[in-house]
């Protein structure tokens, strides 16, 4: 019995690869392109207006893309800005708080070959903004 | 949709790093075709027949910053050795090195696992035996489409990424899917799910009340609660399994699977990552009520997110459950 579903698990994992490669090479592209750091530097007159710290945005644009990198993006930032600072502590509940987005739909969805994904995606990216927006807000509210 | 996301990603990042490879030919960034003003001090002097020896490199501050039109500041000296070969003399600044913008940049497209220091053949120096210093210039290999080759480097380290990252999910996956049929066969998945089904059925109303998904949900859900990430991926794709089952399309997603999608990208979760405690050790009990507190608001918002967008127009007509009871029932 338990063999059977255990191989079940092995067909998923393989199921999986194809859409992985997909999302996680545009991902890769998109990074070392350098158009992420772009798109950091235009958002940013628009969230310094509602109260977000500029340090906080890259994670923000980074969480929904790469677990990995965001995780590296928290050890860099309390490299930087040491463990007790309030922009670390917004990062790290951000990380806390919400998963990498695009991961998530491309292993669920690929599991069960679902192309349409209809509206997952903008669904994820705006509970992760509220996310992010609500670390920002939680962490500037308890410590700030 | 992801499809749109996804090209979308390859096409910008294509046209962006060519927007910014032309700009940097254009511009002569790297001053491809020119050699860097240096003097080149030899601390034993200068030994024609050695085949490698140390030297200190200086680079004259108001000659380097007209050079490459930057403004940067320099250290006095570089640490470096000159390696004399039948080809010519390469100047090799050592690999620890600080070097300024933009020459960690040559440096950086050019290093490879067996040489990572950045080298130029020097150039224009009348070397005698015995000399102490000499002035002459430095020539770099050309820098050209620095972005475009950073992105296929990418693009191929991230393949094998994804291919090692599921490869990696086999163990717990048969794991979990394992224990998950033996408590399918138990009757404990009925069990669970008569549980939870007055509180998961208003945000999955295409399931009938007699199916095991509600149960597979909320096992997800809690691996989640307790910051099981390993565990809840399993879980999910179980359920991910059971609503695939309910729905009447091949490849288009129900509203339950992005209602599923939407709590799980959002995380309920009350015990931290383990990745986070690794890093961030104790102080992360400082932050525990501040990721419980922003992960019900992000919940919140992927539960009325999920709920609002299937109401709209354009998302409401594919939804596979309208769309196969809108045909007509097949002949018979």
């Amino acid at each position: 019995m338990f063999v059977e579903g255990a191989k079940e698990g092995f067909d998923v994992a393989v199921t999986i690869i194809p859409y992985l490669i997909a999302i996680l090479f545009a991902i890769g592209m998109f990074r070392a392109s350098g158009a992420m750091d772009f798109l950091v530097n235009a958002l940013d007159p628009v969230l310094g207006a509602i109260g977000v710290p500029a340090e906080v945005l890259p994670m923000g644009i980074v969480r929904p893309l790469t677990g990995s990198g965001s995780a590296g993006l928290v050890a860099d930032m309390i490299n930087q800005y040491g463990e007790d600072s309030l922009v670390v502590k917004m990062v790290a509940t951000m990380f806390g708080s919400t998963e990498t987005t695009f991961y998530v739909i491309a292993v669920y969805f690929g599991a069960v070959n679902i192309r349409d994904t209809r509206h997952a995606v903008p669904a994820g990216l705006f509970a992760d903004f509220v996310g992010f927006l609500a670390s920002v807000y939680v962490v500037q509210l308890l410590f700030g | 949709m992801l499809n749109y996301i996804w090209s979308g990603l390859i096409i910008f990042s294509l046209v962006f790093a060519l927007a910014i490879d032309s700009q940097e030919l254009a511009e002569n960034r790297f001053r491809n075709d020119a050699a860097v003003p240096v003097t080149v001090a030899f601390p034993d002097t200068y030994d024609p027949e050695a085949r490698r020896q140390p030297i200190e490199i200086r680079l004259p501050p108001s000659e380097y910053r007209q050079f490459f039109e930057v403004d940067v500041s320099l250290d006095s000296t570089y640490e470096g050795t000159l390696v004399q070969t039948r080809e010519g003399r390469q100047v090799q600044f050592s690999d620890e090195a600080s070097l300024p913008e933009p020459l960690a940049t040559i440096k950086s497209f050019h290093e490879s696992d067996e040489n990572p220091a950045l080298r130029g053949t020097l150039t224009g120096a009348a070397l005698s035996s015995g000399a102490a210093r000499v002035t002459g210039g430095v020539q770099f290999e050309p820098v050209r489409f620095r972005k475009l080759n950073s992105i296929a480097q990418a693009a191929l380290n991230f393949a094998e990424t994804a291919a090692s990252l599921a490869l990696s999910l086999i163990g717990v996956l048969g794991l979990m899917l394992g224990l998950v049929k033996i408590g399918e066969e138990a009757g404990l998945v009925n069990a669970l799910a008569g549980a939870v089904r007055p509180l998961l059925s208003p945000l999955f109303p295409n399931v009938p009340d007699d199916h095991p998904a509600l149960a597979n949900v909320s096992l997800n859900l809690l691996a989640n609660v307790f910051g099981l990430g390993n565990a809840a991926t399993p879980l999910g794709i179980k359920a991910m399994e059971d609503l695939q089952d309910l729905n009447p399309s091949e490849d288009t997603a129900t509203d339950d699977m992005v209602m599923l999608l939407a709590l799980n990208t959002s995380s309920v979760q009350l015990v931290p990552p383990s990745l986070l405690v690794a890093i961030m050790g104790l102080q992360i009990n400082q932050l525990f009520f501040s990721i419980t507190l922003a992960t019900f608001f992000s919940t919140i918002a992927g539960i009325v997110g999920a709920l609002v967008l299937s109401k709209l127009p354009w998302f409401r007509a594919t939804a596979p459950h309208r769309v196969q009871s809108a045909d007509p029932p097949p002949e018979d």
